[in-house]
């Protein structure tokens, strides 16, 4: 229960800064994308089930959330999966900083490959090759670049709410 | 691994899920029930959220060490303080005033009748989009598919409406095109945005010749919707070679900067006709304009043989010219 509005209060917040804050910012390449780090830190903490129900729920308020425009569930089937991955490396023993970074950058590739690519089996027009090698190289950077302070904030305050949940 | 049949039980249900919520929007065509939810459930929560985080940017450069102040100065060295803050934030008002003041020029050299919106949220998913969320929505009189301008120019059309806000998407998004016309010429063509890529014009006549540093306006779409005519959009600073091709491609450098976005208009009235070229910026000094109040002048419903008087196209392409310095 608590977790359940720990998670929410998080991903929310990372939703809205992501929007308001961080896409306003002008970032040579791209952004990073904060409600993935988020959904990575949380689903390391607490597990495969709990990551993938979390980054669903995450993925389709990010797909409904203006200015969004684009088919409804693309960002919550990739944040889904990467919440289920992520939560696989939770029983990982003494996990290292390297680890959770490594976690961090293959979700972040992982989840811009999954949207472009629904997106190009859609024919979104948006979605090019160039547009998504450059989108994949600096979402990776940012997120990698995020995640040495947000995944210990995020994980930590999941764990002390509901130790070993 | 303890549950891993569990979540992989759930990985799946929730993936196929994903699925069908990506076939019924597909197949709906956007701005479904779930695009209408998240516009009037998320749309008011980041305007609030931008409301109290704008002015934090120039508030914070403001405030200095206020606590440590003990002595005879402290008095003077707060009040001092103070005065710089506000200083500075009215540098940072003056700076929003003086966009205002652009698009209040631009709409009432065009006797558009806009309403002012603020920018709240830009831009989404990993950067494909090329989209805004802005502080007006159909309680404002807004519509979906209405032209959004600023001081600049063309910053794109209204998409999704909500009660308080709206989706716009900008003229850079590759799913953007619009009619364009050359200054001066005849000459039309559709300005597809580029997304990451620069914007392009292509002319639909193959014999027609653009050049370099020719300038383009908005063509007018059929009832204004979702664009209105004469309202600039860039200038064309390369012409691709296209061997081969039928037709030409112009690379178009806009006038608008679409990454700080701030104050824009929706147009959603405009007069029955707009002077030709009248609205292109290099009037270095823009004169003030007899007509300072764009809210007054009537509406978008063209009175046929009556509208004579005092906003005939002769009359307000006149005003701006004489401002030509030496």
């Amino acid at each position: 229960m608590r977790r359940g509005l720990l998670s929410t209060a998080v991903v929310l917040t990372a939703l809205l800064v992501q929007a308001d804050i961080i896409n306003r910012l002008d970032l040579p390449g791209g952004h990073p994308d904060l409600p993935v780090v988020c959904v990575v830190a949380l689903a390391l903490a607490g597990g495969p089930t709990y990551g993938t129900v979390l980054g669903f729920f995450t993925g389709l308020a990010a797909d409904i959330l203006p200015p969004a425009d684009h088919t409804i569930g693309r960002l919550a089937l990739a944040y889904a999966v990467v919440g289920y991955l992520a939560g696989l490396v939770e029983d990982v023993e003494e996990r290292s900083v390297v680890t959770t970074v490594a976690v961090v950058a293959v979700a972040s590739g992982v989840a811009v490959v999954l949207f472009g690519g629904i997106g190009a089996l859609l024919g979104d027009i948006r979605i090019t090759a160039g547009g998504l090698t450059r989108s994949l190289g600096a979402t990776v950077i940012y997120d990698v670049v995020l995640a040495p302070f947000v995944v210990p904030l995020v994980s930590g305050a999941l764990r002390r709410v509901e130790p070993a949940g | 691994m303890r549950d891993s049949r569990r979540a992989r039980l759930i990985l799946a249900m929730l993936l196929l899920t994903a699925f069908t919520l990506i076939t019924l929007d597909y197949r709906s065509g956007g701005g479904g029930p779930l695009r209408r939810v998240g516009n009037s459930v998320f749309g008011p929560i980041e305007r609030a959220v931008a409301a109290v985080v704008h002015p934090i940017g120039s508030f914070f450069s403001g405030l200095g060490h206020l606590n440590s102040y003990k002595s005879e100065n402290s008095k003077l060295k707060t009040q001092n303080e103070d005065l710089l803050r506000r200083l500075r934030l009215t540098e940072g008002d003056q700076a929003h005033l003086a966009s205002a003041e652009r698009l209040l020029n631009l709409a009432g050299r065009a006797q558009f009748r806009i309403v002012p919106a603020q920018v709240v949220a830009v831009r989404s998913a990993f950067d494909f989009e090329w989209t805004a969320t802005i502080d007006v929505g159909s309680t404002d009189g807004v519509h979906p598919n209405q032209t959004v301008i600023n001081g600049d120019g063309l910053v794109g059309k209204t998409l999704y409406v909500g009660p308080t806000t709206s989706t716009i998407l900008l003229a850079r998004d590759p799913k953007f095109t619009a009619g364009a016309r050359l200054e001066g010429s005849r000459q039309i063509g559709r300005v597809d945005g580029g997304g990451r890529d620069p914007m392009t014009l292509t002319l639909l006549d193959s014999q027609a010749k653009m050049h370099v540093g020719d300038r383009l306006v908005s063509f007018g779409s059929e009832g204004d919707r979702p664009f209105v005519a004469e309202v600039p959009i860039g200038r064309i600073t390369r012409i691709e070679p296209t061997p081969g091709e039928l037709y030409r491609t112009g690379i178009v450098a806009p006038y608008v900067d679409y990454t700080s976005l701030d104050l824009v208009g929706v147009v959603v009235g405009q007069p029955r006709t707009v002077p030709r070229d009248s609205l292109l910026p290099p009037s270095p000094t823009p004169s003030p304009t007899p007509s300072g109040t764009p809210s007054g002048t009537p509406s978008g419903s063209p009175p046929p043989g009556a509208g004579a008087s005092p906003s005939t196209p002769a009359d307000t392409s006149a005003s701006p010219r004489p401002t030509g310095t030496p």
